[in-house]
């Protein structure tokens, strides 16, 4: 299991590593703005072939690229209704906060449960392989986050169960 | 073989140029100035002018060799063409027409005409006219269906290459009346209207980057986006072309060292030297920053962590004994991509290479003779980053 895992975040990895050549890049549509070509996907010879790496149909990872922005969108595992709830809360508190971390998108792309968006004025303030790294480390703890929140709700409905029913015994 | 001085000027350089006696660099440190700086005899780097008259980041100098103008664009679609006048540098009115943003400028071999790449997909040749005192431009409007990202002047004058991000290289005659005289295209049988296009280019199915003549003009090589660089021999009525593909991330510059040897940078942040043999059959040779990388902390962290469990938290990357490979920095001079390379100076049979502006370090000086792989390259290496998190 942590194998399949490991063999997906690599895969990410290498794809993010090469998809993440950005440049500046002035609009062309509009004068003496620059915008993120990815978001507004005005000019298709700006835009490279999306690719879509799933783990399985449940887990999967969506990279756009363009000349000067990347948007990477992750769809989390959720197996039950309980840690669809959890997923949902937890991912929407961290969009709200989308300033704080500067590379996420306040609304993640339709279909999929957070996204992060990349410009190149990111690369230039920051390493590119630190940026990387950033995303697949979220990655991988959103999988332990979720697992420990659900453990924190099932151990938490379990004590309170139980002193509430003590009433009654 | 290769001696590197590294100096860091600005956290991220988006163009240069050089003086032509090489003591002073002129580049953009990613905001709407050009900073100027002059080599004092012991060695030191100095600011000596700051030109502001750009709203925009200025996205292309470049340093005339013989008159000694400084030309440069911007994306706010103005362009300015600078005098030193005693201490100071004063700008000339230039009028570009142009309509978006302009990415790119080379002064002519000749140096009465210079051309402006831009996001309008227009490329404007511009030429002095001496009664208003400014500058004039003549559009190439048509052909180009993308943004034109770089452009290079054929020794002739006339010839004018462009790469553009449609993914195809062009090659325009740019023949003004009054400004090029009929001789200089007396040998060949190329069309002589202005605006003409001669040759377009094909080869790439990405964006293309980078286009150089070679000395002679006889080779002309431009990259494309998928890690490939093209070569195109006998320019003209039938080329003959070869695309070299290499490992590692795209190329964003290159340059002609000789007629046989060329230079690229781009996103792997070392250079890369491409060589033809007798036959004409180019091939990549080597890397130029090659350097040991010590054995990386972090690794050494995630191997004692998986004997003795989690003890070690330093950096999260280190805490998980499952944890994915942590990626490295290259350890090479430049810590993020290198945006151009430009010549310093020819001297006889060896070429002095210049300087790779890099989105985070400032230039690198390059020497380079071509026989042996002499290089000196004056870099700069930028500050480190901390964390994200």
């Amino acid at each position: 299991m942590a194998n399949t895992q490991r063999s997906y975040l690599t895969c990410i990895r290498n794809t993010l590593e090469a998809a993440m050549c950005l440049q500046n890049f002035p609009c062309q549509e509009v004068e003496r703005h620059n915008k993120p070509e990815v978001e507004l996907k005005t000019s298709p010879e700006l835009l490279l072939n999306p690719v879509l790496i799933c783990r399985n149909e449940a887990e999967k990872c969506l990279i756009e690229t363009s000349i000067n922005s990347i948007r990477i969108s992750i769809k989390v595992k959720q197996t039950n209704e309980l840690e669809n709830i959890l997923t949902k809360r937890f991912l929407r508190f961290l969009s709200m906060r989308a300033e704080a971390f500067q590379v996420l998108r306040r609304k993640p792309v339709q279909g999929y449960d957070i996204s992060f968006l990349v410009t190149n004025y990111h690369c230039e303030d920051m390493h590119k392989h630190k940026l990387i790294d950033f995303i697949v480390q979220f990655m991988e703890d959103i999988d332990k986050e979720i697992n420990e929140l659900k453990l924190s709700v099932n151990t938490r409905g379990k004590l309170v169960a139980t002193e509430f029913l003590k009433q009654f015994l | 073989m290769s001696a590197i001085e590294v100096h860091q000027f600005a956290q991220c350089i988006t163009c240069h140029a050089w003086s032509p006696d090489q003591t002073m660099v002129a580049f953009c440190p990613n905001n709407t100035e050009v900073h100027i700086y002059n080599k004092s005899s012991q060695g030191k780097w100095e600011r000596v002018h700051i030109l502001q008259k750009h709203d925009q980041i200025v996205s292309g100098i470049d340093w005339s060799a013989r008159s000694n103008k400084i030309v440069t664009v911007s994306h706010d679609r103005n362009s300015y063409v600078w005098n030193q006048e005693a201490s100071e540098w004063v700008p000339t009115l230039v009028i570009l027409r142009l309509n978006r943003a302009a990415l790119c400028v080379k002064w002519s071999p000749k140096e009465n005409k210079f051309a402006v790449g831009s996001g309008a997909k227009t490329v404007c040749i511009c030429y002095y006219e001496q009664d208003n005192n400014w500058w004039v431009s003549k559009l190439i409007r048509k052909k180009h269906s993308s943004s034109v990202t770089s452009v290079a002047w054929h020794p002739n004058n006339i010839l004018l290459a462009t790469t553009s991000t449609d993914g195809k290289c062009r090659i325009f005659s740019t023949f003004i009346k009054g400004v090029d005289s009929r001789e200089s295209l007396s040998s060949s049988s190329l069309d002589m209207k202005f605006g003409e296009q001669i040759v377009q280019l094909d080869l790439s199915f990405s964006w293309a980057f980078g286009v150089k003549w070679s000395p002679s003009g006889n080779t002309l090589a431009y990259v494309g986006h998928n890690s490939m660089i093209y070569f195109v021999d006998d320019v003209g009525p039938s080329p003959s072309a070869q695309s070299v593909a290499f490992n590692g991330l795209p190329l964003r510059d290159v340059l002609f060292v000789s007629e046989r040897m060329l230079v690229g940078v781009g996103f792997d942040c070392k250079p890369m030297v491409f060589a033809a043999d007798e036959r004409g059959i180019w091939n990549f040779v080597r890397l130029l920053d090659q350097r040991k990388l010590a054995p990386s902390g972090t690794k050494y962290g995630s191997q004692i962590s998986e004997a003795f469990g989690k003890f070690y938290g330093q950096s999260k990357s280190t805490v998980s004994n499952d944890a994915v490979e942590p990626s490295r920095s290259h350890g090479g001079v430049h810590e993020n991509c290198i945006n151009s390379i430009v010549p310093l100076k020819i001297v006889d049979g060896g070429v002095k290479l210049q300087l790779f502006r890099t989105l985070w370090k400032s230039g690198s000086l390059g020497f380079g003779k071509p026989t042996r792989i002499f290089f000196m390259i004056l870099g700069c290496v930028g500050k480190i980053v901390p964390d994200l998190h």
